[in-house]
């Protein structure tokens, strides 16, 4: 039995903040093409270093280094869309990137899984993907789905099967973080183009898109480019994020390691608009603290929280919607730790337009799923969203009427006015659930309880028999042309 | 020994949020002298009463509700000063209301602890309230003592002893919320004299002041009203706390719970101009919700917006504010949902420009003592204030040289650069602190053994001993006026 998917409910904040002021942006900005022209870009694709040359880039082929003067940075950057639309399976599920409006995503990839059933710690598979693809439809705080784990039961082909996965549990949008390489890339836009149905569909309201890391400091890596280049031409989104790390893939300053991760995307991004200019982009600058005892990364530090935000001011800089970096704690299990570091730097991504997030779900560092972290992440999320929200002060929220018929020492609760809006107060239900035994229950328990109840009863709508079969045979040939390498 | 005493970290910010319109809050105001001139708030004093009917408002005299024209309001509040002095036993201590500068201190008054060295809950006693007070010296967060749980061992002095808790235990300014009366709050200005060392220091840095909470809907407290005027007059100041609950003791809608509190804390505030022109008033507004299951009082819906709309409107009214952050609803620190709901917390009340701020170290709805939690909370408020705090963009952070010399794909690990700058690039809260296995450690684990050292270390410099004598003898004189009266 078919369950209907729960409408989305973005955050669409009421109040809007600037954290670095214009004069500090364009410094940021003239660094950034300053390291682009004199310090280049690593970049090991043949392909890429091509379209490059061609497009007036200083390009060195011994040394597969690409240094791309200032006018032609700007040129290339000019053909990116500030706004466009990522598809759903469903339309009233696709998103409009309209610089209003902020969509979040899970997390991923993880690579291992606290069993739904036996809380055993494994590692993950895809089913795992597949169960969280319906967890993630059922809930209203998460607009689109990033495959949450690794389908490490399918080594060889793992982000093929994690979009089957997705597509067949989810009517929302599906972005990969995982399909790496131009013959991956090819499968996944047929994949693409089943679910859209055409390829006027696919570029109209593209229900797939990819994000690609950079490596830093200021290199690319081949398959990311390669299978990017391959979206970028289907006309589905694609975006670039540097996890550069402050004091050892990046300076220990701030503004050193945002202007490396920034000149990483920004390279990438001007390396799609040459290939296909107007093919619909973003920006991601999600840098990380070295620890420096161990060398360790660290996604969140005291003052690291403020970093996700001005990712998102630089993105609009260079005209170009964002992916903001939001939840991804260091917590080893979803705790005070896990909403400690996840709330103000997810507001200050809504304050400052962020269009697009990701993050809900891991723990340790996006490593691991804990199945109800996604629920105690909706919970802070939606948290967010209202108190993003404006206030009401019309006539019947200030209630003066209601406050002189009560007067001073009277009570409200008989109230017409308190029956109808005490309804349209939202709370939590997570917390404040009672206990049988008096009391009130631990949020966590009730977050478990919760997600068993959604994938025992949330089934969405399905993709036809033909699209299914039609991904499996892709699969299938994906299989055999990955075994087929592995062989050679 | 000398006493290393860590400075003052305030929050301090450029960055400002503004959750209401010009329009909106102007709506609120109007909202607030409708009540105040056509339903009126009761006080049950005499003598307050006869204050407004002096000056002309409209006196029940029956059913103790005043009622005040708009222009009577307004007139009375232009002689409150919007900034002024929270002084403290050491001036390197005082604190100056400014525009971008939040001072915070603990939560209160909670009635239970759990035992620093057993670990049983057990009811509060006056050494609790001297132990907290020494840690709460002890962090740079917390710019002013407020007495955390109830001194339960003093009976009806209490509020006094609690006092003399903070005041033998921090060097910083002390605000109590529960002295309450004309004759306890007496000895209050009493112990604030020897504080101060004069009756004009006290005015002029005052080491000492108040809360008084009204009473939702639209009441006030005869005892909190006649020892606020008290403290008025005095120069010392003093806020008023409204905590309506929407659905019970006010509308279910925000801005009518707003509107309804902000009537009972100007209503106060108005008495405080008439009585004593020009005494520092504080304005605090802080709306609850019921649980329309269980008719219990929630702190922290899902639906918590414009939680520092009350911000706004003490200063749309001229006024300084008390924000109100933290005050969990969870049971235990280091739980999700003592995080979950209060980590915003700092965070809006900087944006939002709040003066002084409350709220850090108890659980279960301001009434449980875990002595981490106040650790904790001090972590999210660390994350606060390094989010306000502007970005340095300079030749030397952008570090373009060091880019240029490590060029793609190397590292910056043997750079001097990285030498210069790597004990800044990460600061380390709670979370972050390694256990001999190479892991991080549980954060309230760190909190508990934070505390403990502090017990053990941090010793505040003592009050002098005539002043520590001045103050037991002001403590038995009320002793014997108060619990034989």
């Amino acid at each position: 039995m078919t369950s209907e998917t729960p409408s989305l409910q973005p955050i669409v904040p009421a109040y809007h903040a600037q954290i670095l002021e214009d004069a500090q942006l364009d410094t940021l900005q003239s660094a950034t093409l300053e390291i682009l022209e004199q310090v280049g870009i690593h970049c090991p694709s043949e392909k890429a270093l091509k379209i490059y040359a061609e497009h007036s880039a200083v390009v060195d082929f011994t040394h597969q280094l690409v240094k791309l003067p200032r006018h032609v940075v700007l040129e290339a950057m000019s053909h990116a869309p500030r706004f466009y639309t990522m598809g759903a399976r469903l339309p009233s599920f696709d998103l409009n990137l309209d610089g209003k409006t902020m969509y979040c995503a899970t997390d991923g990839c993880g690579v291992e899984t606290i069993d739904f059933v036996t809380r055993q710690r494994r590692r993950s598979n895809k089913d795992d993907v597949a169960a969280m693809a319906r967890v993630s439809d059922y809930l209203s705080a998460l607009s689109f789905y990033w495959p949450i784990v690794s389908a490490q039961d399918f080594p060889a082909t793992a982000p093929l099967h994690e979009l089957d996965a997705s597509f067949n549990n989810t009517v929302k949008h599906v972005q990969s973080e995982t399909i790496m390489g131009d013959w991956t890339a090819n499968y996944a836009v047929e994949m693409a183009d089943v679910v859209a149905g055409s390829e006027q569909v696919r570029r109209a309201r593209p229900p797939l898109s990819l994000l690609v890391c950079t490596i830093a400091p200021l290199a690319q890596d081949r398959d990311g480019l390669e299978s990017a280049l391959r979206f970028a031409q289907a006309g589905l989104p694609v975006g670039f994020m540097s996890m550069v790390n402050i004091a050892s893939t990046g300076p220990a300053t701030i503004s050193g390691a945002l202007v490396t991760g920034d000149a990483e995307i920004v390279s990438a991004l001007v390396l799609m608009q040459m290939a296909y200019p107007g093919a619909p982009v973003f920006h991601s600058l999600l840098p990380g603290s070295m620890q420096p005892h161990t060398g360790a990364y660290l996604s969140s530090s005291l003052e690291g929280s403020q970093l996700y935000p001005i990712g998102v001011e630089l993105a609009h800089r260079w005209g170009v919607p964002t992916l903001a970096g939001i939840f991804g704690t260091d917590a080893q299990v979803p705790g005070w730790q896990s909403a400690a570091e996840a709330e103000s730097s997810l507001l200050l991504c809504a304050l400052t337009g962020a269009e697009t997030g990701s993050g809900l779900g891991l723990v340790e560092s996006c490593t691991l799923l804990y199945p109800e972290s996604i629920l105690l992440d909706a919970d802070v999320y939606h948290r967010v969203r209202i108190e993003s929200s404006h206030l009401d002060t019309s006539s019947e929220a200030l209630a003066l009427g209601v406050i002189k018929e009560v007067g001073p020492r009277g009570h409200f609760l008989a109230h017409k006015h308190t029956r109808t809006h005490l309804r349209q107060r939202q709370f939590s239900n997570l917390t404040g659930q009672p206990h049988p035994g008096g009391g009130f229950r631990d949020p966590q328990d009730v977050a478990r309880e919760k997600i068993d109840w959604i994938l025992a009863n949330h089934h969405p709508t399905s993709l036809d028999e033909v699209q299914k079969a039609e991904l499996t045979q892709i699969l299938a040939a994906a299989d055999r042309e990955a075994g087929s390498k592995t062989t050679r | 020994m000398p006493i290393q005493y860590p400075p003052l970290e305030p929050l301090r910010t450029s960055f400002r949020l503004r959750f209401l319109t010009d329009e909106q809050l102007d709506s609120l105001q109007q909202a607030t002298l409708q009540i105040l001139e056509k339903t009126g708030v009761r006080f049950p004093s005499q003598q307050a009463l006869t204050i407004f009917a002096e000056h002309g408002a409209q006196v029940d005299w029956t059913s103790k509700i005043v009622r005040m024209k708009p222009d009577f309001v307004l007139k009375a509040l232009s002689t409150i000063p919007r900034y002024f002095l929270l002084g403290a036993r050491q001036p390197t201590y005082d604190l100056q209301l400014e525009d971008g500068v939040t001072y915070f201190t603990t939560d209160g008054c909670g009635v239970e602890t759990v035992d620093f060295d057993t670990r049983q809950r057990r009811p509060s006693c006056k050494a609790d309230v001297a132990t907290m007070a020494r840690i709460s010296d002890y962090l740079p967060s917390i710019g002013f003592i407020w007495p955390m749980v109830s001194a339960q061992d003093h009976g009806e002095t209490a509020p006094l002893h609690e006092i003399e808790a903070a005041w033998n235990n921090s060097v910083k300014h002390v605000q109590s919320e529960t002295v309450m009366g004309a004759i306890p709050c007496r000895y209050a200005v009493e112990m604030a004299e020897v504080i101060a060392g004069s009756r004009a220091e006290m005015r002029r840095r005052p080491p000492f002041s108040l809360v008084v909470c009204t009473i939702a809907p639209l009441v006030q407290d005869t005892a909190g009203i006649e020892g606020a005027l008290l403290l008025a007059e005095a120069g010392l100041p003093v806020g008023f706390l409204a905590m309506p609950t929407l659905g019970t003791t006010a509308p279910a809608t925000l801005a009518g719970a707003f509107a309804m509190g902000d009537a009972e804390i100007i209503s106060a505030a108005v008495l405080m101009q008439l009585h004593a022109p020009g005494a520092p008033v504080f304005h605090s507004l802080m709306q609850a919700w019921v649980d329309p299951r269980t008719g219990g009082y929630i702190s922290y819906s899902l639906d918590s917006r414009t939680r520092y709309a009350p911000v706004e409107m003490a200063h749309h009214w001229g006024m300084a504010s008390l924000g109100a952050c933290y005050g969990t609803d969870a049971h235990e620190p280091g739980t999700w949902q003592g995080a979950g709901e209060v980590a915003l917390d700092p965070f809006l009340a900087g944006l939002a420009g709040a003066d002084i701020v409350t709220g850090m170290g108890l659980s279960e709805t301001y009434t449980l003592l875990y002595p981490e939690q106040v650790i904790m909370d001090d972590d999210l408020y660390q994350r606060a204030r390094y989010q306000l705090m502007n970005l340095d963009v300079n030749q030397d952070t952008l570090a373009l040289d060091t880019v240029h010399a490590v060029g793609p794909g190397g590292h910056y690990l043997g750079q001097r650069h990285t030498r210069n700058h790597l004990r800044e690039s990460l600061v380390r809260g709670i979370t972050h602190q390694l256990g001999e296995d190479g892991k991080y450690r549980d954060p309230r684990q760190v909190a508990i053994e934070k505390v403990d050292w502090i017990r053990k270390n941090h010793q505040p410099e003592p009050l002098e001993t005539e002043k520590q004598s001045e103050l037991k003898r002001i403590l038995t004189a009320a002793d014997k006026e108060i619990c034989k009266g």
